[in-house]
Protein backbone atom coordinates (compact mmCIF):
# COMPACT_ATOMS: atom_id res chain seq x y z
CA UNK A 1 0.00 0.00 0.00
CA UNK A 2 3.13 2.80 0.92
CA UNK A 3 5.20 1.41 -2.10
CA UNK A 4 1.29 1.72 -4.15
CA UNK A 5 1.18 5.55 -2.79
CA UNK A 6 5.23 6.23 -3.98
CA UNK A 7 4.81 5.15 -6.91
CA UNK A 8 1.56 7.04 -7.34
CA UNK A 9 3.40 9.99 -6.14
CA UNK A 10 6.76 9.65 -8.46
CA UNK A 11 4.19 9.44 -11.82
CA UNK A 12 2.43 12.75 -10.79
CA UNK A 13 5.81 14.33 -9.66
CA UNK A 14 7.06 13.13 -13.12
CA UNK A 15 4.67 14.14 -15.47
CA UNK A 16 4.61 17.80 -13.55
CA UNK A 17 8.48 17.82 -14.71
CA UNK A 18 7.56 16.36 -18.34
CA UNK A 19 4.87 19.14 -18.67
CA UNK A 20 7.15 21.98 -17.27
CA UNK A 21 9.82 20.56 -19.47
CA UNK A 22 8.55 20.42 -22.85
CA UNK A 23 6.65 24.13 -22.17
CA UNK A 24 10.02 25.39 -21.96
CA UNK A 25 11.91 23.31 -25.04
CA UNK A 26 8.48 24.38 -26.77
CA UNK A 27 9.06 28.28 -25.94
CA UNK A 28 12.71 27.77 -26.26
CA UNK A 29 13.19 26.84 -29.74
CA UNK A 30 10.72 28.90 -31.21
CA UNK A 31 12.44 31.77 -29.95
CA UNK A 32 15.82 30.20 -30.79
CA UNK A 33 14.48 30.12 -34.62
CA UNK A 34 12.90 33.43 -34.62
CA UNK A 35 16.31 34.60 -33.23
CA UNK A 36 17.50 33.48 -36.86
CA UNK A 37 15.93 35.51 -39.38
CA UNK A 38 16.42 38.82 -38.00
CA UNK A 39 16.96 40.56 -41.38
CA UNK A 40 13.82 42.19 -41.13
CA UNK A 41 12.94 44.13 -44.34
CA UNK A 42 11.98 47.55 -41.45
CA UNK A 43 12.44 48.05 -37.90
CA UNK A 44 9.60 48.82 -36.57
CA UNK A 45 5.45 48.28 -37.42
CA UNK A 46 5.01 52.31 -37.83
CA UNK A 47 3.98 52.98 -41.37
CA UNK A 48 6.77 54.89 -42.83
CA UNK A 49 7.19 57.47 -40.21
CA UNK A 50 9.36 59.77 -42.64
CA UNK A 51 6.31 59.88 -44.75
CA UNK A 52 3.56 59.97 -41.95
CA UNK A 53 5.61 63.38 -40.25
CA UNK A 54 2.96 65.82 -41.22
CA UNK A 55 2.93 69.42 -42.58
CA UNK A 56 6.02 69.46 -44.85
CA UNK A 57 4.30 66.70 -47.81
CA UNK A 58 7.45 64.69 -47.97
CA UNK A 59 6.36 62.55 -51.56
CA UNK A 60 9.19 59.94 -52.72
CA UNK A 61 9.45 59.62 -56.51
CA UNK A 62 9.00 56.23 -57.20
CA UNK A 63 7.95 56.73 -60.77
CA UNK A 64 4.73 57.31 -62.94
CA UNK A 65 2.39 55.26 -64.94
CA UNK A 66 1.64 56.70 -68.11
CA UNK A 67 -1.49 55.78 -70.46
CA UNK A 68 -0.25 54.38 -73.54
CA UNK A 69 -3.85 53.40 -74.67
CA UNK A 70 -7.48 53.58 -73.29
CA UNK A 71 -11.00 54.27 -74.08
CA UNK A 72 -11.24 56.66 -71.71
CA UNK A 73 -8.22 58.18 -70.22
CA UNK A 74 -6.50 60.61 -72.26
CA UNK A 75 -3.36 58.80 -74.23
CA UNK A 76 -0.30 60.43 -72.58
CA UNK A 77 -2.06 61.08 -69.12
CA UNK A 78 0.36 60.20 -66.24
CA UNK A 79 -0.26 58.87 -62.43
CA UNK A 80 2.72 59.99 -60.56
CA UNK A 81 3.27 57.11 -58.21
CA UNK A 82 4.59 58.44 -54.41
CA UNK A 83 4.90 56.20 -51.51
CA UNK A 84 1.53 55.09 -51.33
CA UNK A 85 -0.52 52.01 -53.37
CA UNK A 86 -1.86 52.96 -56.44
CA UNK A 87 -5.39 51.17 -57.54
CA UNK A 88 -6.47 50.64 -61.04
CA UNK A 89 -9.79 49.35 -61.49
CA UNK A 90 -13.28 50.62 -62.94
CA UNK A 91 -14.63 51.54 -59.36
CA UNK A 92 -15.00 55.22 -58.50
CA UNK A 93 -12.88 54.36 -55.47
CA UNK A 94 -9.72 54.15 -57.44
CA UNK A 95 -6.56 56.02 -57.78
CA UNK A 96 -7.09 55.38 -61.24
CA UNK A 97 -10.15 54.81 -62.28
CA UNK A 98 -11.28 53.61 -65.55
CA UNK A 99 -15.07 53.56 -65.80
CA UNK A 100 -16.71 51.87 -68.74
CA UNK A 101 -13.94 49.68 -69.13
CA UNK A 102 -15.96 46.53 -69.76
CA UNK A 103 -13.37 44.07 -69.22
CA UNK A 104 -11.72 45.37 -65.84
CA UNK A 105 -12.50 44.52 -62.53
CA UNK A 106 -13.77 47.20 -60.11
CA UNK A 107 -10.70 46.73 -58.20
CA UNK A 108 -8.18 45.14 -60.52
CA UNK A 109 -4.90 46.14 -59.81
CA UNK A 110 -2.56 47.69 -57.31
CA UNK A 111 0.99 49.15 -58.07
CA UNK A 112 2.90 49.65 -55.00
CA UNK A 113 6.52 51.08 -54.33
CA UNK A 114 8.38 48.97 -51.92
CA UNK A 115 12.00 49.41 -50.51
CA UNK A 116 13.55 47.43 -53.74
CA UNK A 117 10.83 48.77 -56.25
CA UNK A 118 7.55 48.95 -57.86
CA UNK A 119 5.35 46.02 -57.47
CA UNK A 120 2.44 45.29 -59.35
CA UNK A 121 -0.07 42.90 -57.88
CA UNK A 122 -3.45 41.82 -59.71
CA UNK A 123 -5.98 42.42 -56.81
CA UNK A 124 -8.44 39.14 -57.49
CA UNK A 125 -9.41 40.62 -61.53
CA UNK A 126 -11.53 38.67 -63.64
CA UNK A 127 -10.06 38.99 -66.62
CA UNK A 128 -6.53 39.34 -65.09
CA UNK A 129 -3.13 42.02 -65.54
CA UNK A 130 -0.55 41.14 -67.95
CA UNK A 131 2.67 42.78 -68.14
CA UNK A 132 4.32 43.28 -71.35
CA UNK A 133 1.50 40.45 -72.85
CA UNK A 134 2.32 38.06 -70.18
CA UNK A 135 -0.38 36.98 -67.50
CA UNK A 136 0.86 37.56 -63.69
CA UNK A 137 0.33 34.93 -61.39
CA UNK A 138 1.61 36.60 -58.37
CA UNK A 139 3.40 40.22 -57.51
CA UNK A 140 6.05 41.15 -59.96
CA UNK A 141 8.89 44.09 -59.88
CA UNK A 142 8.19 46.51 -62.97
CA UNK A 143 10.99 47.83 -64.60
CA UNK A 144 11.32 50.83 -67.10
CA UNK A 145 8.90 50.79 -70.01
CA UNK A 146 7.18 47.77 -68.79
CA UNK A 147 3.11 47.86 -69.99
CA UNK A 148 0.87 47.06 -67.91
CA UNK A 149 -2.26 45.88 -69.14
CA UNK A 150 -5.58 46.20 -67.23
CA UNK A 151 -9.04 45.44 -69.26
CA UNK A 152 -8.53 47.63 -72.76
CA UNK A 153 -6.16 49.98 -70.90
CA UNK A 154 -2.88 49.97 -70.97
CA UNK A 155 -0.44 52.10 -68.98
CA UNK A 156 3.62 51.99 -69.50
CA UNK A 157 6.34 52.42 -66.00
CA UNK A 158 8.00 54.76 -66.54
CA UNK A 159 11.09 55.82 -63.41
CA UNK B 1 12.37 22.23 -43.99
CA UNK B 2 8.90 24.40 -45.04
CA UNK B 3 6.83 26.39 -42.82
CA UNK B 4 4.10 23.53 -43.14
CA UNK B 5 6.57 21.11 -41.85
CA UNK B 6 7.45 22.92 -38.95
CA UNK B 7 4.36 24.03 -37.53
CA UNK B 8 3.43 19.73 -37.76
CA UNK B 9 6.67 19.00 -35.48
CA UNK B 10 5.61 21.94 -32.88
CA UNK B 11 1.77 21.03 -33.57
CA UNK B 12 2.60 17.28 -32.25
CA UNK B 13 4.76 18.68 -29.41
CA UNK B 14 1.47 20.73 -28.33
CA UNK B 15 0.03 17.56 -28.71
CA UNK B 16 2.14 15.52 -27.15
CA UNK B 17 1.56 18.24 -23.82
CA UNK B 18 -1.65 18.43 -24.19
CA UNK B 19 -1.67 14.17 -23.46
CA UNK B 20 0.44 14.58 -20.49
CA UNK B 21 -1.28 17.41 -19.19
CA UNK B 22 -4.54 15.01 -19.17
CA UNK B 23 -2.65 12.38 -17.95
CA UNK B 24 -1.92 13.88 -14.87
CA UNK B 25 -5.13 15.25 -14.41
CA UNK B 26 -6.23 12.13 -14.75
CA UNK B 27 -3.81 10.05 -12.41
CA UNK B 28 -4.69 12.30 -9.99
CA UNK B 29 -8.46 12.54 -9.64
CA UNK B 30 -8.71 9.14 -10.26
CA UNK B 31 -11.71 8.72 -7.61
CA UNK B 32 -13.39 11.16 -9.93
CA UNK B 33 -12.96 11.03 -13.35
CA UNK B 34 -12.55 8.24 -16.18
CA UNK B 35 -10.39 7.06 -17.96
CA UNK B 36 -11.87 8.52 -21.47
CA UNK B 37 -10.47 12.17 -20.73
CA UNK B 38 -7.17 11.25 -22.56
CA UNK B 39 -9.38 10.56 -25.53
CA UNK B 40 -9.98 14.47 -25.17
CA UNK B 41 -5.94 14.77 -26.20
CA UNK B 42 -6.44 12.32 -29.28
CA UNK B 43 -9.08 14.54 -30.23
CA UNK B 44 -7.90 17.32 -29.67
CA UNK B 45 -4.40 16.75 -31.93
CA UNK B 46 -6.54 15.29 -34.77
CA UNK B 47 -8.90 18.65 -34.46
CA UNK B 48 -5.45 20.44 -35.00
CA UNK B 49 -4.23 18.18 -37.78
CA UNK B 50 -7.53 19.18 -39.43
CA UNK B 51 -6.57 22.95 -38.99
CA UNK B 52 -2.88 22.29 -39.90
CA UNK B 53 -4.16 20.71 -43.55
CA UNK B 54 -6.71 23.35 -44.04
CA UNK B 55 -3.85 25.64 -43.59
CA UNK B 56 -1.36 23.62 -46.08
CA UNK B 57 -3.91 24.12 -48.56
CA UNK B 58 -4.72 27.97 -47.93
CA UNK B 59 -1.99 29.59 -46.89
CA UNK B 60 1.16 27.66 -47.60
CA UNK B 61 3.62 30.56 -46.46
CA UNK B 62 2.20 31.36 -43.70
CA UNK B 63 3.90 31.95 -39.90
CA UNK B 64 4.66 28.10 -38.96
CA UNK B 65 4.35 29.05 -35.22
CA UNK B 66 1.15 30.58 -34.59
CA UNK B 67 -1.18 27.75 -35.18
CA UNK B 68 0.83 25.30 -32.56
CA UNK B 69 0.81 28.59 -30.37
CA UNK B 70 -2.77 28.64 -29.96
CA UNK B 71 -3.13 24.69 -30.12
CA UNK B 72 -0.89 24.93 -27.01
CA UNK B 73 -2.97 27.97 -24.96
CA UNK B 74 -6.15 26.33 -25.75
CA UNK B 75 -4.62 23.14 -24.78
CA UNK B 76 -3.64 24.27 -21.53
CA UNK B 77 -6.74 26.05 -21.13
CA UNK B 78 -8.86 23.07 -21.93
CA UNK B 79 -6.71 21.03 -19.48
CA UNK B 80 -7.48 23.29 -16.59
CA UNK B 81 -11.62 23.46 -16.93
CA UNK B 82 -11.66 19.94 -17.62
CA UNK B 83 -9.87 19.57 -14.25
CA UNK B 84 -11.89 22.12 -12.48
CA UNK B 85 -15.39 20.96 -14.14
CA UNK B 86 -15.63 18.21 -17.00
CA UNK B 87 -19.07 19.40 -17.65
CA UNK B 88 -18.20 22.49 -18.42
CA UNK B 89 -14.61 21.61 -20.72
CA UNK B 90 -16.95 19.36 -23.20
CA UNK B 91 -18.76 22.54 -23.48
CA UNK B 92 -15.37 24.50 -24.17
CA UNK B 93 -14.19 21.43 -26.76
CA UNK B 94 -17.00 21.86 -28.69
CA UNK B 95 -16.38 25.59 -28.59
CA UNK B 96 -12.58 24.93 -29.85
CA UNK B 97 -14.18 22.70 -32.87
CA UNK B 98 -16.67 25.75 -33.79
CA UNK B 99 -13.96 27.85 -33.07
CA UNK B 100 -11.17 25.80 -35.51
CA UNK B 101 -14.29 25.88 -38.38
CA UNK B 102 -14.35 29.33 -37.99
CA UNK B 103 -10.73 29.54 -38.71
CA UNK B 104 -10.96 27.31 -41.75
CA UNK B 105 -13.73 29.17 -43.22
CA UNK B 106 -11.77 32.37 -42.72
CA UNK B 107 -8.64 30.96 -44.39
CA UNK B 108 -10.73 29.48 -47.13
CA UNK B 109 -12.75 32.69 -48.18
CA UNK B 110 -10.13 34.69 -47.84
CA UNK B 111 -6.67 33.27 -49.37
CA UNK B 112 -6.98 34.66 -52.63
CA UNK B 113 -7.23 38.66 -51.26
CA UNK B 114 -8.19 38.91 -47.50
CA UNK B 115 -7.35 43.16 -48.74
CA UNK B 116 -10.25 43.21 -50.34
CA UNK B 117 -11.63 43.62 -46.93
CA UNK B 118 -10.62 47.36 -47.51
CA UNK B 119 -13.46 48.18 -49.38
CA UNK B 120 -15.92 47.20 -46.40
CA UNK B 121 -14.05 49.47 -43.76
CA UNK B 122 -17.32 51.12 -43.16
CA UNK B 123 -19.34 48.19 -43.24
CA UNK B 124 -17.16 47.25 -40.39
CA UNK B 125 -16.81 50.66 -37.93
CA UNK B 126 -21.01 50.35 -38.05
CA UNK B 127 -20.71 46.34 -37.40
CA UNK B 128 -18.55 47.30 -34.70
CA UNK B 129 -20.34 49.87 -33.13
CA UNK B 130 -23.73 47.53 -33.39
CA UNK B 131 -22.52 44.22 -31.96
CA UNK B 132 -21.57 46.88 -28.71
CA UNK B 133 -25.45 47.47 -28.74
CA UNK B 134 -26.77 44.10 -28.69
CA UNK B 135 -26.32 43.39 -25.20
CA UNK B 136 -28.24 46.96 -24.33
CA UNK B 137 -31.24 45.86 -26.70
CA UNK B 138 -34.31 44.83 -24.36
CA UNK B 139 -35.17 41.03 -24.34
CA UNK B 140 -31.68 39.69 -25.54
CA UNK B 141 -29.57 41.67 -23.45
CA UNK B 142 -28.52 40.09 -20.22
CA UNK B 143 -26.57 41.79 -16.89
CA UNK B 144 -24.24 39.12 -15.64
CA UNK B 145 -21.83 40.73 -12.45
CA UNK B 146 -22.74 44.26 -12.94
CA UNK B 147 -21.87 44.32 -16.60
CA UNK B 148 -24.58 44.27 -19.63
CA UNK B 149 -22.35 42.40 -22.32
CA UNK B 150 -24.28 39.27 -22.76
CA UNK B 151 -26.67 38.39 -25.40
CA UNK B 152 -29.06 35.20 -24.88
CA UNK B 153 -30.95 33.85 -27.68
CA UNK B 154 -32.75 30.79 -27.30
CA UNK B 155 -30.30 28.68 -24.88
CA UNK B 156 -27.03 30.50 -26.24
CA UNK B 157 -25.11 32.82 -24.50
CA UNK B 158 -22.84 35.23 -26.62
CA UNK B 159 -20.89 38.22 -26.07
CA UNK B 160 -20.95 40.29 -28.93
CA UNK B 161 -18.45 42.78 -28.06
CA UNK B 162 -15.50 39.75 -28.38
CA UNK B 163 -16.40 40.24 -32.29
CA UNK B 164 -17.01 43.42 -32.59
CA UNK B 165 -12.62 43.87 -31.37
CA UNK B 166 -12.23 42.71 -34.60
CA UNK B 167 -14.44 44.22 -36.28
CA UNK B 168 -13.17 47.35 -34.81
CA UNK B 169 -9.78 46.16 -35.65
CA UNK B 170 -10.30 45.63 -39.76
CA UNK B 171 -12.34 49.43 -39.62
CA UNK B 172 -9.58 51.23 -38.24
CA UNK B 173 -6.83 49.58 -39.96
CA UNK B 174 -8.26 50.20 -43.76
CA UNK B 175 -9.42 53.66 -42.26
CA UNK B 176 -5.78 54.75 -41.18
CA UNK B 177 -4.29 53.09 -43.89
CA UNK B 178 -6.09 55.14 -46.53
CA UNK B 179 -6.29 58.90 -44.07
CA UNK B 180 -3.04 58.21 -42.12
CA UNK B 181 -1.40 61.05 -44.40
CA UNK B 182 -4.07 63.85 -43.76
CA UNK B 183 -4.77 62.58 -40.47
CA UNK B 184 -0.85 63.13 -39.92
CA UNK B 185 -1.39 67.06 -40.39
CA UNK B 186 -4.12 66.90 -38.64
CA UNK B 187 -7.13 68.61 -40.62
CA UNK B 188 -10.53 68.66 -38.25
CA UNK B 189 -12.58 67.69 -41.29
CA UNK B 190 -10.80 63.83 -41.96
CA UNK B 191 -11.01 63.40 -37.87
CA UNK B 192 -15.21 62.91 -38.44
CA UNK B 193 -15.94 59.05 -39.06
CA UNK B 194 -13.00 58.21 -36.90
CA UNK B 195 -14.28 60.11 -33.79
CA UNK B 196 -18.07 59.49 -34.49
CA UNK B 197 -17.22 55.57 -34.35
CA UNK B 198 -14.96 55.72 -31.28
CA UNK B 199 -17.07 58.14 -29.64
CA UNK B 200 -20.02 55.85 -30.18
CA UNK B 201 -18.06 52.96 -29.08
CA UNK B 202 -17.01 54.50 -25.76
CA UNK B 203 -20.61 55.53 -24.64
CA UNK B 204 -21.46 52.29 -25.42
CA UNK B 205 -18.91 51.02 -23.34
CA UNK B 206 -19.33 52.58 -20.65
CA UNK B 207 -23.26 52.11 -21.01
CA UNK B 208 -22.64 48.84 -20.65
CA UNK B 209 -20.06 49.13 -17.13
CA UNK B 210 -17.54 46.48 -19.01
CA UNK B 211 -14.59 48.51 -18.44
CA UNK B 212 -11.78 46.24 -18.98
CA UNK B 213 -13.21 46.25 -22.79
CA UNK B 214 -13.06 50.14 -23.06
CA UNK B 215 -9.33 49.84 -21.77
CA UNK B 216 -8.84 47.47 -24.41
CA UNK B 217 -10.79 49.11 -27.51
CA UNK B 218 -8.75 52.25 -25.99
CA UNK B 219 -5.32 50.71 -26.17
CA UNK B 220 -6.03 49.15 -29.74
CA UNK B 221 -7.34 52.41 -31.08
CA UNK B 222 -4.12 54.51 -29.71
CA UNK B 223 -1.64 51.73 -30.87
CA UNK B 224 -3.24 51.39 -34.47
CA UNK B 225 -3.04 55.54 -34.52
CA UNK B 226 0.38 56.00 -33.58
CA UNK B 227 1.26 53.50 -36.36
CA UNK B 228 -0.39 55.02 -38.57
CA UNK B 229 0.91 58.71 -37.97
CA UNK B 230 4.31 58.40 -35.98
CA UNK B 231 3.23 61.26 -33.94
CA UNK B 232 3.92 61.52 -30.35
CA UNK B 233 1.29 63.95 -29.82
CA UNK B 234 -1.52 62.15 -30.41
CA UNK B 235 -0.39 59.31 -27.99
CA UNK B 236 0.18 62.23 -24.97
CA UNK B 237 -3.35 63.87 -25.87
CA UNK B 238 -4.92 60.07 -25.80
CA UNK B 239 -3.87 59.48 -22.72
CA UNK B 240 -4.47 63.01 -21.04
CA UNK B 241 -7.79 62.25 -22.48
CA UNK B 242 -8.16 58.87 -20.73
CA UNK B 243 -6.88 59.79 -17.80
CA UNK B 244 -9.39 63.13 -17.36
CA UNK B 245 -12.05 60.16 -18.63
CA UNK B 246 -11.17 58.08 -16.30
CA UNK B 247 -11.08 60.81 -12.99
CA UNK B 248 -14.67 61.27 -14.22
CA UNK B 249 -15.74 57.66 -14.50
CA UNK B 250 -14.15 57.23 -11.26
CA UNK B 251 -16.28 60.14 -9.11
CA UNK B 252 -19.32 58.79 -11.21
CA UNK B 253 -19.53 55.37 -11.02
CA UNK B 254 -19.38 53.69 -7.58
CA UNK B 255 -18.75 50.39 -9.81
CA UNK B 256 -15.41 51.41 -10.75
CA UNK B 257 -14.40 52.92 -7.38
CA UNK B 258 -15.29 50.01 -5.58
CA UNK B 259 -12.85 47.96 -8.41
CA UNK B 260 -9.95 50.98 -7.56
CA UNK B 261 -10.23 50.49 -3.57
CA UNK B 262 -10.49 46.75 -4.14
CA UNK B 263 -6.96 47.01 -5.96
CA UNK B 264 -5.06 49.45 -3.35
CA UNK B 265 -6.35 48.04 -0.27
CA UNK B 266 -7.58 44.41 -0.35
CA UNK B 267 -7.36 43.70 2.95
CA UNK B 268 -8.39 45.52 6.04
CA UNK B 269 -7.91 45.00 9.60
CA UNK B 270 -11.32 46.29 10.69
CA UNK B 271 -14.90 45.51 9.31
CA UNK B 272 -15.85 47.90 6.81
CA UNK B 273 -18.89 48.39 4.89
CA UNK B 274 -20.15 45.44 2.70
CA UNK B 275 -22.28 46.11 -0.10
CA UNK B 276 -23.16 42.99 -0.66
CA UNK B 277 -24.61 42.00 2.64
CA UNK B 278 -25.48 45.06 3.36
CA UNK B 279 -23.25 44.86 6.92
CA UNK B 280 -20.08 45.30 8.56
CA UNK B 281 -16.97 42.63 7.46
CA UNK B 282 -13.44 42.97 6.58
CA UNK B 283 -13.01 43.52 3.23
CA UNK B 284 -11.14 40.39 2.42
CA UNK B 285 -14.43 38.60 3.62
CA UNK B 286 -16.60 41.08 1.04
CA UNK B 287 -15.85 43.11 -2.00
CA UNK B 288 -12.55 41.98 -2.25
CA UNK B 289 -12.96 37.96 -1.79
CA UNK B 290 -12.75 37.48 -5.10
CA UNK B 291 -9.10 38.79 -5.77
CA UNK B 292 -7.77 37.85 -2.38
CA UNK B 293 -8.76 34.03 -2.54
CA UNK B 294 -6.91 34.08 -6.13
CA UNK B 295 -3.50 35.64 -4.34
CA UNK B 296 -3.85 33.13 -1.85
CA UNK B 297 -4.26 30.37 -4.76
CA UNK B 298 -1.38 31.55 -6.60
CA UNK B 299 1.11 31.97 -3.47
CA UNK B 300 -0.18 28.38 -2.35
CA UNK B 301 1.71 27.02 -5.84
CA UNK B 302 4.64 28.51 -4.86
CA UNK B 303 7.98 27.59 -7.20
CA UNK B 304 7.20 24.53 -8.83
CA UNK B 305 3.28 24.07 -8.32
CA UNK B 306 1.16 21.54 -7.23
CA UNK B 307 1.12 19.43 -10.57
CA UNK B 308 -2.00 19.71 -12.56
CA UNK B 309 -5.22 18.09 -10.85
CA UNK B 310 -3.45 18.55 -7.34
CA UNK B 311 -4.27 22.20 -6.73
CA UNK B 312 -6.67 23.19 -3.81
CA UNK B 313 -10.01 25.33 -5.34
CA UNK B 314 -12.70 23.45 -3.33
CA UNK B 315 -13.57 24.21 0.61
CA UNK B 316 -13.78 21.52 2.89
CA UNK B 317 -17.30 21.68 2.45
CA UNK B 318 -16.84 20.98 -1.51
CA UNK B 319 -17.99 24.73 -2.50
CA UNK B 320 -15.75 26.33 -5.07
CA UNK B 321 -13.81 28.83 -3.54
CA UNK B 322 -13.12 31.68 -5.90
CA UNK B 323 -16.14 32.47 -8.33
CA UNK B 324 -15.79 32.38 -11.65
CA UNK B 325 -12.18 30.69 -11.67
CA UNK B 326 -12.58 29.56 -15.26
CA UNK B 327 -13.20 32.53 -17.07
CA UNK B 328 -11.79 35.55 -15.03
CA UNK B 329 -9.65 33.87 -12.71
CA UNK B 330 -8.35 30.84 -14.81
CA UNK B 331 -4.82 32.46 -14.80
CA UNK B 332 -4.47 32.03 -10.70
CA UNK B 333 -6.03 28.63 -10.92
CA UNK B 334 -2.94 27.55 -13.18
CA UNK B 335 -0.50 29.48 -11.19
CA UNK B 336 -1.40 27.16 -8.20
CA UNK B 337 -1.10 23.90 -10.42
CA UNK B 338 1.98 25.10 -12.60
CA UNK B 339 3.86 27.12 -9.94
CA UNK B 340 5.82 30.02 -10.75
CA UNK B 341 8.03 28.52 -13.25
CA UNK B 342 4.62 27.16 -15.20
CA UNK B 343 2.79 30.76 -14.85
CA UNK B 344 5.83 32.50 -16.35
CA UNK B 345 5.97 30.09 -19.32
CA UNK B 346 2.63 30.51 -19.97
CA UNK B 347 3.05 34.13 -20.08
CA UNK B 348 6.56 33.79 -22.38
CA UNK B 349 3.88 31.49 -24.64
CA UNK B 350 1.63 34.94 -25.12
CA UNK B 351 4.98 37.43 -25.45
CA UNK B 352 6.31 34.41 -28.34
CA UNK B 353 2.89 35.06 -30.01
CA UNK B 354 2.80 38.30 -30.04
CA UNK B 355 6.58 38.53 -31.40
CA UNK B 356 5.85 36.43 -34.15
CA UNK B 357 2.30 38.58 -34.54
CA UNK B 358 4.87 41.85 -35.22
CA UNK B 359 7.15 39.68 -37.13
CA UNK B 360 4.25 39.14 -39.69
CA UNK B 361 2.99 42.95 -39.60
CA UNK B 362 6.57 44.24 -40.19
CA UNK B 363 7.14 41.49 -43.14
CA UNK B 364 4.02 42.80 -44.53
CA UNK B 365 4.57 44.69 -47.42
CA UNK B 366 1.38 47.30 -47.57
CA UNK B 367 -0.04 49.48 -45.41
CA UNK B 368 -3.47 47.95 -44.42
CA UNK B 369 -2.20 44.30 -43.83
CA UNK B 370 1.17 45.94 -41.55
CA UNK B 371 -1.74 47.95 -39.38
CA UNK B 372 -3.81 44.59 -39.50
CA UNK B 373 -1.35 42.36 -38.21
CA UNK B 374 -0.38 45.00 -35.44
CA UNK B 375 -4.05 45.85 -34.77
CA UNK B 376 -4.92 42.37 -33.94
CA UNK B 377 -1.71 41.48 -32.00
CA UNK B 378 -1.42 44.27 -30.14
CA UNK B 379 -5.29 43.64 -29.07
CA UNK B 380 -4.40 40.19 -28.12
CA UNK B 381 -1.12 41.29 -25.86
CA UNK B 382 -3.35 43.82 -23.98
CA UNK B 383 -6.13 42.12 -23.14
CA UNK B 384 -3.47 39.32 -21.73
CA UNK B 385 -1.61 42.03 -19.78
CA UNK B 386 -5.18 43.77 -18.64
CA UNK B 387 -6.32 40.10 -17.03
CA UNK B 388 -3.53 39.20 -15.86
CA UNK B 389 -2.45 42.41 -14.46
CA UNK B 390 -5.66 42.52 -13.12
CA UNK B 391 -5.03 38.87 -10.97
CA UNK B 392 -1.88 40.08 -10.17
CA UNK B 393 -2.59 43.24 -9.00
CA UNK B 394 -0.64 45.36 -11.61
CA UNK B 395 -3.65 47.10 -12.58
CA UNK B 396 -7.08 47.45 -11.09
CA UNK B 397 -9.03 44.01 -11.86
CA UNK B 398 -11.79 44.03 -14.63
CA UNK B 399 -13.27 41.05 -16.10
CA UNK B 400 -12.28 39.91 -19.22
CA UNK B 401 -11.15 36.38 -20.88
CA UNK B 402 -7.64 35.21 -21.00
CA UNK B 403 -7.08 34.81 -24.61
CA UNK B 404 -7.32 31.02 -26.19
CA UNK B 405 -7.34 30.02 -22.53
CA UNK B 406 -10.62 30.86 -20.53
CA UNK B 407 -13.81 29.05 -20.57
CA UNK B 408 -16.09 31.35 -23.37
CA UNK B 409 -17.48 30.62 -26.52
CA UNK B 410 -17.51 34.22 -27.73
CA UNK B 411 -13.29 34.55 -26.66
CA UNK B 412 -12.11 31.33 -28.35
CA UNK B 413 -14.59 32.45 -32.06
CA UNK B 414 -12.84 36.05 -32.01
CA UNK B 415 -9.34 34.77 -30.72
CA UNK B 416 -9.44 31.83 -33.63
CA UNK B 417 -10.21 34.72 -35.75
CA UNK B 418 -6.99 36.70 -35.01
CA UNK B 419 -4.67 33.61 -35.51
CA UNK B 420 -6.36 32.84 -39.03
CA UNK B 421 -5.97 36.90 -39.78
CA UNK B 422 -2.37 37.01 -38.44
CA UNK B 423 -1.95 33.42 -40.66
CA UNK B 424 -3.30 35.44 -44.33
CA UNK B 425 -1.18 38.32 -43.72
CA UNK B 426 1.79 36.67 -43.34
CA UNK B 427 1.22 33.87 -46.16
CA UNK B 428 0.98 36.88 -48.33
CA UNK B 429 3.69 38.59 -47.31
CA UNK B 430 6.17 35.19 -46.95
CA UNK B 431 4.92 34.64 -50.33
CA UNK B 432 5.89 37.84 -51.76
CA UNK B 433 9.47 37.37 -49.97
CA UNK B 434 9.95 34.16 -51.22
CA UNK B 435 8.67 35.01 -55.15
CA UNK B 436 11.16 37.59 -55.32
CA UNK B 437 14.11 35.60 -55.07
Amino acid sequence: MILASTTYETVLLVLKLAFLVLLYLFIWRIVRTAGRDLRLPQESFILSPALAGGGIAQTVDSGRLVVVQSSILEVGEEFDLDSTALTVGRGAQNDVSIEGDEFASARHVRVEPRRDGVWVSDAGSTNGTFVNGVRIDRPRKLVQGDVVRVGETELRFET
Amino acid sequence: MTNRNRELIYLTVAGVLTGVGFASVYIARKSEISAASLTYAAFFFALYLVAHLVARYTVPHADPYLLPIAALLTAVGLTEIYRLGPSDAFKQGLWVVIGVAVFAVALLGLRRDYRLLENYKYLFGLGAIALLFMPLLPVIGQTINGSRLWVHVGGLQFQPGELGKIALIVFLAAYLREKREVLAQGRLKDWGPLLVIWGGAMLVLFATGDLGSALLYYGIFLALLYAATARVAYVAVAIGLFLAGSIVVYKGTPHVRERVTNWLHPWTTHPVYCPFSGTQALRQDCASYQEVQSLYSIGHGGFGGTGLGQGTFTSSSGRQIIPYLNTDFIYSALAQELGLIGAAALLMVYMVFVLRGFRVSLFAADGFSKLLAAGLTFGFALQTFIIVGGILRVIPLTGITLPLVSYGGSSIISNFIVVAGLMLVSNRANADVEGAR
